[in-house]
């Protein structure tokens, strides 16, 4: 039963014990460093193969249908029915590109997304390298996602493709800011870049505490991975499929599972930063619980994400970006402000984590934000439609 | 960083918020409004300098160091008067000629305020640091403002070629810088002399003399010294004219300020003096002689006071090179270096002024357009006459008292061979400023024009710099000891 | 061992610095120049500057080199491989840069430099490194930061002047 409660660090401590009865110790670091990141690795493959039935199950109900119920009870193995059948197409290349860089592109995007999992805390301990500047790493490999996808676009000698490419990095560029501002408040509470103690220090989950910055960075990681409605990069009724129409078979297979494996990733990073990662009750007693809730808490984010998705139209660019600068970047600069003005006030030395009064200062000020976001947003709406004439306005 | 220091950036922290002012009153207010209200933001920016200068006196008269980066001494202080008097005549020098060229203008004076502020720093920087930080800053605003009438492709080529350069200049520099810090490991000017003195690194000829070229690459670029100056003449022929008065003044006192406080107190030690000292002798020789034979061969105007300005850049060098540390002296080089700055900057000013109601008028900037001016308008015609006699240096006006003041220098410091050359260098110079007044006086006008109208703010500027100019030559008592006086902190360092 | 990566290191970061010159397709030239970044952040982590490597990867990954390739992609007749790639003033260029190349190398041999005299500091950074990081920016560089902030936002000024619509 003591066991049962650590599981899995007790199996890791274990596994070492047990390899380290025949193995030098450089083997043995050698052999845990290849496994934690094979697993790491799989990680997005993993996510592809849950997510996509997940979500066509939700947008199946969402659209009033019943989604994939052939293959499988539910339908669930319709996602290695697809992956089978994507191994097996043949590989295209297109005429005129460019191919080392057309080759290249996949791979780099799929380990942009693979890269992501490594600073990502499933459990107190569990975390494949609690880097000192985890949350500023997590920022930085998206941002190798922007290069892969333009080299995508450029070397497929397509002009969709090459549109799509141009779209991203307008729109990479524009929501990197919101998203970094809205991590940094985030750090800037927690007092740590460690993705790992950010978790240690979230009392309550920050969720409640700071809104706006959730609010703010959920939409900015939707944006920059291109989930609806800002899927501009490759709105198939515009641009076909963007910038990666010309690839075929697994080179495709390796966007898609970028796609996932970034959907995924930023609901965990979502989970981390503000629903409190692996806490929740009963984890000091048995902290095997913690990537159970992990992984539920990550889950519940997917599931808004692709509710959001389901729901809502996409944006034009034009709207996407003024929406970017001129409504997430000022109220998460505003967020970032008060946040600091708060942590100022009563602030102990040596001081972990923001206290109760703290929290209930920051609460307020983000719903002062939101309410002045709300009524702005609403009197531009109104003035909109005035000028366009709708009915209702 | 202590909040009693905010004192002493009173100034810089009302730049910076005049600035943001003059932003969003274009913005929010003025642009909406009509045309007499939009006038007004030049004036705003004319209060905001004013205020800027008052801010000035609270902490004026103190010699400290804020937070390691910043020092506020009378040397600086002489700086930030110059550099908000310069912004101030170029703010009515810009008045007329943009109302009649662009309908934005509200960010024009922005920069201007901010490029006021970037002087204010790197006058007082003292930290390899933020002197980069400060002069990158004054580029980047210079770069936008060279190149500010978009559709104008002179103005775009000069923005260009003065960003390309700008950027490879600053960069060279940088690496000198980081070789100073490799050697010493601080960025401090103070800490730097004791470093470079002391450790084996520093005392290594292959590092020395190595980082002083390359530092001198970011300073002559900003002073226009040959041979960094191959930028000079496209950007002053294709900025806008107030902005080319700008840049040969101001911008270029930004370099010398920088060079003299990095050089003197960075550097002060003999051993590593006689190396700048020798290596700016002939950067001197070079600059002068380049600038004034090409400037010979000038028929645009622009073009001509842009060589001139690079001459001009030789003859000031003389200054820095003639430094003697005795303080008492009469002549210590520092001080003629200030005093012939303070004076270019009223003569070249109002040369610009007077090429800007011109070029306002009949649009027009060819020398042999200056023809007959003198029965066309009379009174532009004797102030430029006035501008370009000091640029000559004859008494009494400001240009003879700086030539005075740094071959003065000279002399004390027994360097005849300069001395000759730059002798001979004024008299080619004297060819051709004569040579424009001999057009504008002797030579008959193609065809009869009206007489030159000149606006308010434009009569403003022309009155100050010719009754400065003047004066100055007259009544030089009182600026020889302000610039003395500023020029003795700076000496204390030098040993 | 930490010799062994930084040679291998040294010698990618190089030759993808090699390849940026060499080639003549821009665009590719560019992604060599990313590569050559990633050797650079590559290194920086090897000195145990992380923070150095992520902001390397973030700003000029991120930022510099789309933005390099963005102009690349928007620019005419650059892409071009029959565009002549010198111009008459090749040979004065290659003389000064490779008298250049042995005067720093001069330089970097023969100074003592105190860091090399001294010896690199062994062991771990200390944790709190990217705190005493920051608390520099606020402390004693907390001038130059805030300069470097109204530096940016003058620029962002005056490319919006540059960008803005004709009059």
């Amino acid at each position: 039963m003591d066991y049962l409660r650590n599981f899995f660090v007790n199996l890791a401590r274990s596994w070492t014990a047990w390899i380290g009865g025949f193995l030098p110790d450089w083997g043995v670091n050698l052999v845990n460093y290849l496994v934690v990141g094979i697993i790491l690795v799989l990680m997005p493959v993993i996510a592809t193969l849950t997510l996509t039935w997940m979500e066509r199950k939700v947008i199946g109900r969402i659209q009033n249908r019943i989604g994939p119920n052939r293959v499988g009870p539910w339908g669930i193995f319709q996602a290695f029915a697809d992956a089978v059948k994507m191994l097996i197409k043949e590989d295209i290349v297109p005429s005129g590109a460019d191919k080392p860089v057309f080759n290249l592109a996949p791979i780099l995007i799929a380990g942009a997304a693979a890269l992501l999992w490594a600073v990502v805390p499933f459990g107190r301990g569990m975390i494949g390298q609690n880097l000192n500047i985890g949350a500023l790493y997590v920022v930085a490999v998206g941002s190798i996602t922007t290069i892969a996808v333009i080299m995508a676009g450029w070397s497929s000698n397509n002009k969709f493709a090459l549109l799509g490419a141009f779209r991203v990095v307008a729109q990479l560029l524009s929501y990197e800011i919101p998203m970094v501002l809205s991590i940094a408040t985030v750090v800037l509470v927690t007092g740590t870049m460690r993705m790992g103690d950010i978790v240690e220090r979230q009392v309550a989950p920050f969720i409640v505490v700071l809104p706006v910055a959730f609010i703010t960075y959920l939409l900015a990681a939707a944006a920059e991975t291109g989930r609806a409605p800002f899927d501009l990069l490759e709105a198939d009724s515009e641009i076909v499929a963007g910038y990666f129409v010309e690839y075929s078979g697994l080179k495709f297979g390796w966007f898609y599972i970028a796609e996932y494996g970034n959907l995924f990733a930023i609901a965990a990073i979502t989970t981390t930063l503000f629903l409190g990662g692996w806490r929740g009750p009963f984890v000091s007693v048995a902290p095997a619980l913690g990537p159970f809730y992990f992984v539920i808490k990550s889950v519940a984010v997917i599931f808004v994400l692709m509710w959001i998705r389901g729901t809502w139209p996409r944006f034009r660019i034009d709207q996407m970006l003024a929406f970017a600068w001129k409504v997430l970047v000022p109220a998460s600069l505003a967020n970032l402000l008060w946040s600091a003005i708060v942590l100022q006030i009563g602030r102990q030395p040596e001081q972990l984590g923001p206290t109760i009064v703290q929290m209930i200062l920051l609460l307020v000020g983000n719903v002062a934000i939101l309410a002045v976001t709300g009524l702005l947003l609403g009197r531009a709406a109104r003035r909109y439609a005035a000028q366009h004439g709708w009915a209702g306005a | 960083m202590r909040a009693s220091d905010l004192i002493h950036l009173l100034p810089e922290l009302i730049l910076l918020g005049g600035a943001a002012l003059v932003l969003l009153l274009d913005i929010v207010w003025l642009r909406r409004a009509e045309e007499r209200r939009r006038q007004l933001l030049p004036y705003v920016a004319l209060g905001v300098l004013l205020v800027a200068a008052l801010g000035l006196i609270p902490g004026g008269g103190d010699n400290v160091s804020v937070a390691t980066m910043l020092v506020f001494d009378p040397f600086a202080l002489f700086f930030k008067v110059f550099a908000l008097l310069a912004v101030a005549l170029i703010v009515l020098l810009a008045t007329p000629y943009m109302q009649t060229r662009t309908p934005f203008s509200g960010e024009f004076y922005a920069l201007l305020l901010a490029t006021a502020l970037a002087i204010c720093l790197a006058v007082s920087a003292s930290n390899l640091v933020m002197i980069y930080l400060s002069m990158e800053f004054l580029s980047i605003t210079s770069y936008v403002l060279a190149g500010y009438f978009r559709q104008d492709r002179k103005s775009g080529e000069a923005a260009l070629k003065y960003f390309l350069y700008g950027a490879t200049a600053s960069a060279v520099m940088l690496y000198g810088m980081s070789l100073l810090y490799g050697a010493t490991g601080t960025t401090d000017l103070a800490g730097l002399v004791a470093g470079l003195s002391s450790g084996a690194a520093g005392q290594s000829a292959w590092l020395v003399t190595p980082a002083i070229i390359l530092l001198l690459a970011g300073f002559g670029f900003k002073a226009s010294l040959v041979p960094f100056h191959q930028w000079a003449p496209d950007t002053y022929e294709g900025a806008p004219t107030p902005v080319t008065a700008f840049l040969s003044t101001a911008s270029k006192a930004t370099g010398f300020a920088i060079l003299m406080r990095v050089f003197l107190v960075g550097m002060g030690a003999a051993s590593m003096a006689s190396q700048w000292i020798s290596l700016l002798v002939a950067l001197s020789v070079v600059t002068m002689t380049l600038g004034n034979l090409t400037a010979l061969r000038q028929t645009n105007i622009k073009r001509l006071l842009a060589y001139s300005s690079i001459a001009q850049a030789g003859y000031i060098l003389i200054g820095v090179v003639a430094v003697v540390s005795d303080s008492t002296r009469i002549f210590t080089g520092i001080n003629g270096v200030l005093i012939y700055l303070l004076a270019y900057l009223f003569t070249n000013v109002g040369a610009f002024a007077v090429v800007t109601a011109i070029e306002d008028a009949t649009g027009k900037l060819e020398i042999k357009d200056y023809s007959g001016l003198v029965r066309r308008s009379p009174w532009l015609a004797g102030l430029l006459f006035i501008f370009l006699i000091s640029l000559t240096g004859v008494p009494p006006t400001g240009g003879f008292l700086g030539k005075f003041f740094v071959f003065g220098a000279a002399v004390q410091t027994r360097m005849w061979v300069l001395l000759a050359i730059a002798a001979v260098n004024s008299v080619v110079a004297a060819f051709y400023y004569l040579n424009i007044v001999r057009y504008m006086f002797f030579v008959p006008a193609a065809e009869e024009g009206e007489p030159i109208r000149v606006g308010r703010p434009l009569q403003g500027a022309l009155a100050i710099t010719a009754v400065v100019t003047v004066l100055l030559g007259l009544i030089p008592g009182p600026v020889i000891l302000w610039a003395s006086e500023s020029a003795r902190s700076l000496l204390l360092a030098l040993r | 061992m930490q010799q062994a990566i930084f040679i291998i290191l040294a010698l990618l970061t190089l030759g993808a610095a090699l390849m940026t010159v060499i080639t003549r397709n821009l665009l590719r030239a560019a992604l060599w120049l990313v590569a050559t970044f990633f050797g650079i952040a590559a290194i920086f982590i090897l000195l145990r500057a992380e923070f150095l490597a992520v902001a390397q990867i973030l700003v000029y990954v991120g930022a510099i080199s789309t933005l390099i390739i963005f102009a690349i992609m928007l620019s005419r007749g650059i892409m071009d491989p029959d565009q002549v790639r010198f111009n008459g003033q090749w040979g004065v260029v290659g003389g000064f840069a490779a008298l250049l190349f042995v005067v720093l190398a001069v330089i970097v041999t023969r100074v003592p430099w105190p860091a090399a005299a001294g010896g690199a500091p062994v062991g771990d950074a200390p944790a709190d490194a990217i705190a005493r990081l920051g608390a520099a920016f606020v402390g004693p560089y907390a001038i130059p930061f805030e300069v470097a902030s109204v530096l940016l936002v003058v620029a962002m000024i005056g490319a919006i002047i540059i960008a803005r619509e004709r009059e």
